[in-house]
């Protein structure tokens, strides 16, 4: 077994099996690094907690719900919802975070009259807010609040409000991950099949596991509804708290990140014979793979070659004029849970981006499979990696750049590693076809950018140049390049909007999208009114 | 009864040039560089092989896999219009139109290779991702 000594956690002796060097010749039965265990005493993670996960990650990108947290102020604040996870309806998930503000004297006594009061105060401070997710907290926990119990209450005193309930303490498992699996057998169990959905199409989907980052989930949902497929529900970015209720009536479940969402997948299909289809929305052919996947499922392939053929002929001569200059740049992936394994062939193989090292912070071992096999020979795979092990890694590997979130990702720049930001994204959103190309400019716009030639200078002691003359990307990129790259008339930088999701909510506004009626089968225009907001109807 | 008499002629022949074909049949050191290119699609590509535990993956492996034989095969690889089977059935015809685009070789190989192949990559398949592996998770009884 190839595992991975870092200087810095020869002290930590328990750390050795949590990192492998991919070696030549080796598969997974060979390499393999230990996952979703408890962090280390003595290494400190960048993990978050299981409250976390829950909330923040599949909780909160609920667009027309209030997010309460029962506990201390500060759990509400640093699960504030700041990832980007947007919404098409005005984002209040992202303006609003609220909590029952726990204080000492509420851990003593008791803090389930002043939950309640939280809860209508909350609920008459938004009349229009029907729904309601409430989280528990390590304090009340602790405590042993009844949370259910008051969310019986109110929804008794305040008809037509409905409060879920999500008991997944901080302390409730290893990291972020443990929340995820909490939130998931949840949702499922209280509030799946709770009501039935208006269906519109033959075909009908849930799409799981998409957050909707900086508008991802709209790029993909583009696609599906020029297939004339219904997107029931979005667990959970973008998405309704009654749609996702209904979740038990779509003909199939694609699945985008296994790592946070795969246990409702899962259970839907041992519950509701709801086959799971796992996808990678990310990539030219990984994208093109899976709308012609889900077209098979429906026997509506030719509908996805059409979307191939066009999107093809609209962004891949951009995507080629990055993938000219990217080639053999050097790339630490390290993301949260899933982009390591979505990423990492497809960096490879439609960019040219060696990708030297993949980490997780709370993936399980079934995600570094996944990783270690789409990374080539060589690659390091470190599983919850500390601060110091990051960067031993970064100085002795040497990357052009890292992709990770925004913690580790200034550690990088302190050292002077150019790094781009893949959880709340740059300037994505970095799906579907479109996408690629954004992400493929944001790699480019950090690995070129001159400033970072500037940053290794150190103006105590080094000559700062002032003869040069003004400098760009391209002045570094294509200095190796062929003349015929260089001048290619058939290639060209990206032309993606600056934001391309108001052009997608205005292509959506025009009614232009069809859908096949569930019975006659006959093409008709869907409004864009049932689109954003389908009939719901409660079952008793 | 003729089309039957002549099916059966057919049946004759196909299955004399399957013995014939067995004295030829492919050496089991080409066949596996085969197999690994295809399992090399698979590791990069695919994901079907990964769900979180040991059983469930044999079912996938074995559905699919098998499927797609059918499909490279020209056999009918579809068993109901259930759900699931359209489930693997589409992992399949997307894996072996992959295949085919990967790996033109595949054109021109036989049925009963291609069946030897596909047989050799289930097995390894099942060995890799779940009974040589290393991942800790696979034999816990819940998702």
């Amino acid at each position: 077994m190839p595992y991975h000594q870092f200087k810095c956690s020869e002290c930590i002796p328990e750390r050795l099996e949590h990192a492998v060097d991919k070696g030549e010749g080796e598969d997974l039965t060979h390499a393999l690094p230990l996952g979703y265990l408890n962090t280390i005493p003595g290494t400190i993670s960048e993990r978050g907690c299981a409250y976390c996960g829950a909330k923040h990650v599949i909780g909160t990108p609920m667009k027309d719900v209030i997010h309460l947290s029962h506990g201390p102020v500060g759990c509400t604040y640093d699960t504030w919802q700041t990832k980007r996870y947007i919404s098409d309806d005005g984002n209040f998930q992202l303006k609003y975070t609220f909590a029952s503000d726990m204080k000492e004297a509420h851990v003593v006594f008791g803090a389930e009259k002043m939950l309640k009061k939280n809860i209508v105060e909350a609920f008459k401070a938004f009349p229009k807010i029907n729904s309601m997710t409430l989280y528990q907290t390590c304090a009340s926990a602790l405590i042993g609040d009844d949370m259910n119990a008051i969310a019986e209450e109110v929804m008794e005193e305040m008809p037509g409000k409905k409060v879920f309930v999500c008991n997944s303490p901080g302390f409730a498992g290893p990291s972020q991950s443990g929340g995820h699996h909490k939130i998931n057998m949840a949702w499922l169990n209280q509030m799946v099949g709770t009501a039935e959905p208006e269906i519109y199409s033959k075909y009908v989907i849930n799409y799981i596991g998409e957050y909707n980052i900086q508008g991802d989930q709209e790029l993909m949902k583009d696609y599906f509804h020029r297939m004339g497929i219904q997107i029931l529900a979005t667990f959970t970015g973008n998405g309704r708290f009654d749609d996702l209720r209904c979740l038990h009536k779509a003909q199939l479940n694609v699945l985008e990140c296994a790592r946070s969402a795969e246990y409702i997948c899962d259970e839907l299909r041992v519950r509701y014979g709801i086959p799971r289809m796992d996808i990678d929305g990310f990539g030219f052919e990984a994208t093109a793979d899976s709308l012609r996947k889900i077209g098979y499922f429906f026997g509506i392939e030719d509908k996805a070659e059409e979307i191939i053929a066009e999107e093809y002929a609209r962004w891949k001569p951009e995507l080629d004029w990055y993938a000219a200059r990217l080639q053999g740049v050097k790339m630490c992936l390290w993301p949260g849970g899933s982009k390591l394994w979505h990423w990492a062939h497809m960096l490879k193989a439609e960019m040219g981006i060696n990708v030297v090292s993949v980490y997780t912070k709370f993936g399980h071992q079934g995600d570094m499979e996944k990783g270690v096999s789409r990374c080539e020979p060589g690659a390091l795979a470190i599983d919850d990696p500390n601060e110091l092990e990051s960067l031993e890694a970064m100085y002795e590997l040497k990357p052009d750049l890292i992709m990770t979130g925004k913690r580790p990702g200034e550690v990088a720049k302190k050292i002077r590693v150019p790094y781009l930001n893949v959880h709340g994204y740059h300037n994505g959103p970095y799906k579907g076809f479109e996408g690629w190309v954004r992400l493929a400019r944001d790699i480019y716009n950090c690995v070129y950018s001159p400033v970072h030639k500037l940053t290794l200078l150190d103006i105590s002691k080094d000559e700062i140049p002032t003869g040069k003359g003004f400098e760009t990307p391209q002045s570094y990129s294509d200095l190796n390049l062929s003349d015929d790259i260089k001048h290619a008339s058939d290639l060209r930088q990206c032309t993606s909007d600056y934001d391309p999701i108001p052009r997608l909510r205005a292509k959506a506004e025009s009614n232009v999208y069809t859908f096949p009626h569930p019975e006659t089968g006959e093409w008709r225009v869907v409004p864009v009114e049932t689109l954003r907001k389908s009939k719901v109807v409660d079952v008793e | 009864m003729e089309s039957g008499a002549g099916g059966d002629i057919e049946k004759e022949q196909s299955s004399g040039c399957r013995i014939i074909k067995r004295g030829l049949e492919m050496e089991e050191n080409v066949a596996k560089e085969k197999m690994s290119q295809l399992e090399w699609y698979i590791t990069k590509h695919c994901l079907w092989q990964y769900n979180s535990r040991g059983w469930d993956r044999l079912i996938q492996n074995e559905r699919i896999l098998t499927k797609t034989k059918q499909i490279l095969n020209g056999e009918n690889a579809k068993e109901d219009d259930s759900t699931s089977d359209r489930y693997y059935w589409s992992e399949a015809m997307s894996l072996s139109r992959a295949f085919k685009k990967y790996f033109p070789w595949l054109e021109e190989t036989s049925k009963e290779d291609i069946a030897q192949i596909l047989n050799l990559l289930k097995e390894r398949m099942d060995h890799t991702m779940v009974h040589a592996s290393l991942n800790k998770e696979l034999t816990k009884q819940q998702y």
